[in-house]
């Protein structure tokens, strides 16, 4: 039995979960801003930073890099062919992404704390 | 009618290009294949392509037609209208004119075991099946290899050594649910990686230019909920 270096069905089940958790957080801010939007930036603020609305947006954003890493992957493995070079792009992606999300973390967590 | 066709002598030519012929449609021209073997008896006898059972059975006329992926020999000539552009299958190595080498796609085909896997001695007669187990063959054991719809797929034009292609993946879909098969496992492991299944991108050209109205992106997602249900 030939086991391969890189399982294709993790990632690709990966991809569709995210897909799913952003499609519906996105309906939820649709919904949220046509039909209650908040009046100033402090409410916005205060709805922002309570425990649930801080989670449910962690977990948007980590599902929102783990989407466009594999998706990006993807694109970088059928266009970059030379190994360095796509070493170098999906390294520096990568690089990109965790930097966003740690970036994107922080703002969560100050503006909770 | 005039045809546009796609004219390549690797012995002579430097570069390929495209030769105008006008012809006139007769009462006895059906299909296309029927004018393109009258251009070659008629006007120019170097023309050449490959054909055989010219009745969609052998597969070995698959063309490129107005862009899209057909077999010459069923395709009605009164469907077509305007110019007529002739050129052979995209993205697989031209031998001559409209003739392709379909080396690649024959060693993709074979990757996939396209043959039954038992291990226990054949029964005197046959291995039955149930006639439900035998309908889920439909749709799947048709294919002629044509390469209409692999030639098509943009995900084998970037990666024809490493992906499938859905001529390969229908036939692996076809092994994997057939209740004779007993290598159903290994036949998964084979295709779960990067490549080899996952660089579908369900473009589905494939399902759109099949000249038997088979199914390869179906099959392709059959493949993915088979993967699914065995890894949990």
């Amino acid at each position: 039995m030939r086991k391969a270096p890189v399982s294709g069905l993790r990632p690709w089940i990966i991809q569709r979960f995210t897909a799913i958790y952003l499609f519906f957080f996105f309906l939820f801010l649709l919904v949220y801003f046509i039909f209650f939007p908040p009046a100033s930036y402090e409410a916005w603020k205060d709805a922002m930073s309570g425990t649930v609305a801080i989670v449910a947006t962690s977990v948007f954003f980590l599902a929102l890099f783990a989407h466009a890493w594999i998706g990006l992957r993807d694109v970088i493995m059928d266009y970059v062919k030379p190994l360095p070079l796509r070493m170098t792009a999906l390294a520096l992606l990568a690089l990109g992404l965790i930097g966003m999300a740690a970036w994107v973390m922080h703002i969560l967590f100050a503006a909770g704390g | 009618m005039r045809f546009s066709i796609y004219r390549f002598d690797p012995d002579s030519d430097a570069k390929p290009r495209m030769q105008d012929f006008d012809i006139e449609i007769g009462p006895n021209d059906h299909m296309l294949l029927d004018v393109i073997l009258r251009i070659k008896t008629e006007i120019d006898d170097s023309l050449t392509i490959r054909k055989s059972c010219r009745e969609g059975i052998c597969g070995s006329d698959a063309i490129n037609i107005n862009g899209r992926n057909g077999l010459a020999c069923i395709t009605p000539i009164r469907t077509l209208k305007g110019t007529v552009v002739l050129r052979p299958l995209p993205s697989f190595p031209v031998i001559r004119d409209l003739v392709v080498d379909m080396t690649q796609f024959y060693k993709q085909y074979w990757s996939i075991k396209p043959y039954l896997i038992n291990h226990e001695p054949p029964p005197e007669k046959e291995r039955l099946q149930s006639p439900e187990q035998r309908e889920s063959l439909n749709g799947l054991y048709e294919c002629i290899l044509c390469a209409c719809c692999t030639s098509q797929c943009p995900s084998f034009w970037w990666n024809p050594d490493k992906f499938v292609g859905p001529a390969g993946l229908l036939n692996a879909y076809r092994f994997i649910a057939d209740s004779r098969d007993q290598a159903t496992e290994d036949r998964l492991d084979d295709l779960n990686d990067a490549y080899r299944l996952f660089r579908c991108r369900t473009i589905m050209n494939c399902t759109e230019v099949c000249p038997k109205s088979l199914e390869p992106s179906r099959a392709i997602e059959h493949i993915r909920l088979a993967m699914v249900h065995h890894s949990l």
